[in-house]
């Protein structure tokens, strides 16, 4: 099954202006003004679906449709946004069960427009059952897997809303049938060009796990702090909508470009207190203050080195081409300041950016890092046609044995 | 686009506060705060129409419409501009008394080895485009190699200019 670039940019789109009908239903009903902030496409694993959802009780409802898309929708809100829209739709006491149906009407609303924007699209009739009010803590909220196991890979829309007024979490997931998605994709397909199968993604996908695996290994080789890959995804989103994936806060890290099959930017990033707790684990003495010195930074830009080149050499082992990259620039700013520039440029070329995003984290210290890849997509479209003509054995084998 | 003329929002006695997004824009006649962040190579253009209170802001990321087919014009400084300004004579602004601030387009992390960097490709454009509009840039704060966050007062016109690591500025 192939899945061209072309044809995920335009259900991308879809899926957000389907967002957008939705928030606008809700914005009618409600009087809250509310914009659709960012909509993705990822590819994950089953098991990390709803990562994005912290620890933290939320509420939504949920649907199942089916027709020539099938699968499971849901609108999840956490407490104070769900409060704040059944205020203005019960104005007075909304509490328990008023709250309830409170959700419940505004989930139906928004869900019934974001399904019904899918099938005008698709020219077909998309059914949905009625929606199910439920409750969960983080990503428990979401649907169950099925008989999906946790590790398979799944295509997952995502959009997050934004309030005008405040910031709070309010997401739309949609998690079509696999089979169902991918056969759909194929129909919508340009058989001509740009085509990627979906099981070389899979695999590139689990090379870039790997890949962060390994990065992690480095990291706490260097550092003696046990750190662990914890989510490796490949995102599919409109170019402007790439900045948006890194936090609003102040970020320390290292970018290269690197050049070869594919081309592209690497962005090793750490917010400022894990760039404080992993620099300081490289200093032979302690740093009295809180603030980031010269001597961080330039322990963070070691780092960010070490890492870069553990990920760009498995993607280039598993590829079989060679990657290259620029020596590491530091960079110290607003996180979507310093990816702004990477977008801008990988934008010079194309409308939709894969980004490969790896996180790892540790419970010893407070401590995070995020990899983010920014591939030119052509090339990358390329490097996984090599990969299926030339490697096609060592790629249905473990993925593991290339990183030894 | 949302265009807030006061008459959907509640009256209160601060300023609402509109946050614009990457290729996106907004005006304001009430008097909003307009605000957008992570400004790297990107450049925010802000414009203010004293005599009719009208103010806009959009977040451009590349230079040209013509470079990449996209369908959404605020994504490009030519074109990004040129809409912003159209919107604001739309709500009742006169070209003629519109002045501009602009702030961004960095040179941070750009890996351009030949000719200039985007940051200052967005500039140049974004320059050009206002001058063939005759709309005078009445303040900027312009490359370096730092991020920066914006808020437009559209009330005074007034432009905040903050960095990660430097004093804002109020232009």
């Amino acid at each position: 099954m192939n899945v061209d670039i072309q044809s995920l940019g335009t259900f991308n789109q879809l899926a957000h202006e389907g967002a957008e009908q939705a928030t606008a239903s809700m914005s009618q009903m409600t009087g809250i003004d509310a914009d659709v902030d960012v909509t993705q496409i990822t590819l994950m694993d089953r098991g990390d679906v709803g990562e994005a959802l912290d620890e933290q009780a939320f509420v939504g409802v949920e649907f199942d449709f089916a027709g020539e898309l099938s699968g499971q929708t849901a609108l999840v809100l956490d407490e104070a946004c769900s409060e704040t829209l059944t205020n203005a739709l019960l104005p007075g006491d909304a509490g328990g069960e008023m709250a309830k149906s409170g959700v419940e009407e505004i989930g139906n609303i928004m869900m019934s427009g974001f399904i019904d924007g899918w099938a005008d699209y698709l020219e077909t009739t998309i059914e949905h059952s009625p929606p199910t009010y439920v409750e969960g803590i983080g990503k428990e909220i979401l649907p169950t897997a099925g008989d999906t196991m946790a590790d398979d890979q799944v295509f997952v829309f995502k959009s997050e809303i934004e309030w005008v007024d405040a910031s709070v979490d309010f997401y739309i997931y949609m998690l079509p049938d696999q089979d169902s998605l991918t056969e759909l994709m194929a129909d919508h397909a340009d058989a001509e060009s740009d085509a990627i199968p979906v099981d070389k993604l899979h695999v590139f996908n689990r090379m870039t796990q790997q890949g962060t695996r390994q990065a992690a290994e480095n990291v706490s080789m260097m550092t003696g702090i046990d750190v662990e890959a914890e989510v490796s995804q490949i995102n599919f989103a409109r170019i402007e909508d790439v900045p948006k994936q890194v936090g609003t806060g102040r970020y320390v890290g290292t970018a290269v470009e690197f050049t070869g099959l594919p081309s592209g930017f690497l962005l090793v990033l750490f917010d400022e207190t894990s760039a404080k707790n992993a620099a300081e684990a490289l200093m032979p003495t302690g740093v009295e203050g809180e603030e980031l010195t010269d001597q961080h930074t330039a322990a963070i830009e070691e780092l960010g080195n070490i890492m870069t080149s553990g990920f760009v050499d498995g993607w280039a082992n598993v590829l079989q081409t060679s990657i290259d990259h620029t020596p590491p620039r530091l960079v110290h700013d607003m996180g979507r300041a310093i990816i702004d520039p990477l977008a801008a440029q990988v934008g010079q070329h194309q409308d939709h950016a894969f980004v490969i995003d790896s996180r790892m984290r540790t419970d010893d210290v407070e401590f995070e890092s995020e990899i983010y890849a920014l591939p030119n997509d052509e090339e990358l479209r390329e490097a996984l046609e090599e990969l299926a003509v030339e490697r096609a054995e060592e790629t249905d084998a473990d993925p593991e044995e290339l990183f030894q | 686009m949302k265009v807030y003329d006061g008459s959907q929002t509640a009256q209160t006695s601060t300023p609402e506060r509109i946050k614009v997004g990457i290729a996106e824009y907004d005006v304001s006649t009430n008097g909003a705060t307009l605000s957008t962040s992570g400004l790297g190579s990107c450049i925010g253009v802000a414009l203010h129409d004293e005599e009719s209170g009208v103010s806009g802001l959009v977040h451009v990321m590349l230079p040209v419409a013509e470079e990449v087919n996209g369908g959404n014009p605020a994504k490009f400084a030519d074109t990004g501009v040129e809409t912003l300004v159209r919107e604001l004579e739309d709500h009742g602004a006169d070209r003629s008394s519109m002045v501009a601030k602009i702030a961004g387009g960095s040179d941070m992390l750009d890996f351009s080895k030949n000719g200039s960097g985007i940051g200052v490709r967005n500039a140049n454009v974004v320059e050009e485009t206002l001058s063939e509009l005759d709309i005078p840039i009445v303040g900027e704060d312009i490359g370096g190699d730092h991020g920066r966050s914006i808020r437009l007062e559209s009330e005074t016109g007034d432009l905040i200019v903050k960095s990660a690591n430097r004093d804002s500025k109020r232009l």
